[in-house]
């Protein structure tokens, strides 16, 4: 099954990815996100929040925001990626 | 209708943006291409030179050529790998109308509003009041300016503004550990809010912008929070706390008790540089209470001057000189004197 999957935690990932069926948001996640807490990020599917046991369905857009990121005090350096 | 209208016609202007964004990428590409090619070309004249160096046997000029070249490899490969990262990014796919129809109407649901300015092309969100480390900082306007997208990849196309202002004490152009006149620091984001720009997901970019303001990196701030309500020196820069700074009332700044001292007289609080040295007594005093010898126009504090005017050193040379003066009129009058002594003075009458 196909599904949108949007990363917005480090390079900033969105694709299309295949997932099993009968997946569910919390196993996605710890499936893409094996060391992270899912606290500290805020999933949406299909732009709602869902509960951890909400289960994946064809076509579904999942979003992984982190809501801790760490600023700095640097000067706008120039896009690498 | 009227809303949903002027909705649509924000989204079409994002895709406008979003298309000009795609060519600016390009031009990027285009120019870390040619800087690249520069490079290459480079390399091949200094081959030709070291080869001609060579055939002469002119080995010190082929020495200072490889040292050249040497020099300038990692400059040849920074090139190369920037180049290399804008080629290997993927391309990336223009978002549908819907979906970032859809993207707005997110927005609504995260922030509560959408505020949009189709005249100044500008859509913005207002965060919730941020607090780090119990220093309020208020809420953030993020704004993000559609016509200046295509700016992405030289300059930040959006902006965060403080509603209630609460600057850092030593720069009023710092309202958050991370954001100095307006431009938000993206550290760890960069990448992820340049790609969500780039690909059209706002939703994404207006809430990693306001994740970013409700953290603080204690490694890399602009104002650390320990010195956020304290002062700058303006001397030598360093943080002190309110009531431990020194206001300088003839330049009308803030210094730390290093950076300042007091007038010897009137007690007004001074820094160094408006602080004047007496020459004569070597006490700090401000420009008020200096005065100028009327002697020898030396500038002295009010304190080292005579009431006729005049400085210690102009005072003892004045006293020497009246003292030579006394000693020479006693020494004239003396010489002025006869040697016969007057009428009764040491004579005695003889009767014959």
């Amino acid at each position: 099954m196909r599904i949108l999957y949007v990363n917005n935690h480090g390079g900033g990932f969105a694709d299309f990815i295949n997932v099993e069926e009968s997946t569910n948001i919390e196993k996605l996640f710890k499936q893409k996100m094996p060391h992270e807490n899912s606290a500290d990020y805020l999933i949406r599917v299909n732009r709602q929040p869902v509960p951890k046991d909400y289960v994946l369905k064809e076509n579904d857009r999942v979003t992984i925001t982190p809501t801790k990121i760490d600023g700095a005090a640097c000067c706008l350096k120039q896009h690498t990626a | 209708m009227k809303k949903y209208k002027n909705k649509i016609r924000l989204v079409n202007m994002l895709l406008d943006a979003l298309c000009g964004l795609k060519k600016a990428k390009s031009q990027h590409l285009q120019g870390k291409l040619e800087e690249f090619s520069h490079k290459c070309t480079e390399a091949a004249k200094e081959s030709h030179i070291f080869y001609a160096a060579v055939e002469k046997n002119w080995f010190r000029a082929a020495e200072k050529i490889k040292t050249r070249v040497n020099r300038n490899l990692n400059d040849f490969s920074y090139h190369l790998q920037q180049f290399k990262n804008m080629a290997d990014s993927d391309e990336t796919k223009s978002p549908k109308l819907a979906v970032i129809f859809a993207d707005l109407m997110q927005i609504e649901d995260e922030f509560g509003e959408l505020n949009f300015d189709l005249k100044a092309q500008t859509v913005s969100v207002t965060t919730d009041p941020i607090a780090l480390d119990d220093i309020s900082f208020g809420s953030f306007e993020i704004r993000l300016s559609i016509n200046e997208m295509s700016k992405l990849y030289t300059d930040s196309p959006y902006k965060v503004i403080a509603l209630e202002p609460n600057p850092a004490g030593s720069d009023s152009c710092v309202t958050h550990p991370h954001v100095s006149s307006e431009k938000l620091c993206e550290g760890d984001g960069h990448v992820a809010i340049r790609k969500a720009i780039e690909q059209g997901r706002l939703c994404d970019f207006f809430m990693m912008v306001a994740n970013i303001l409700q953290t603080y990196n204690p490694d890399s701030p602009y104002v650390s929070l320990d010195d956020w309500e304290g002062i700058s020196c303006y001397d030598c820069g360093y943080t002190v706390a309110g009531d431990e700074c020194y206001y300088c009332e003839d330049c009308e700044r803030d210094y730390c008790s290093q950076c300042s001292t007091y007038c010897q007289i009137c007690d007004t609080t001074i820094c160094l540089g408006c602080s004047f040295e007496c020459p004569d007594c070597e006490q700090p005093v401000c420009q008020r209470c200096t005065v100028t010898c009327s002697e020898c126009e030396e500038t002295v504090c009010k304190d080292c001057v005579t009431e006729e005017g005049l400085c210690k050193q102009c005072e003892e040379q004045r006293k020497e000189n009246s003292d030579e003066e006394q000693k020479e009129e006693s020494t004239e009058v003396s010489k002025t004197v006869p040697a016969v002594q007057s009428d009764s003075v040491g004579q005695t009458i003889v009767h014959a």
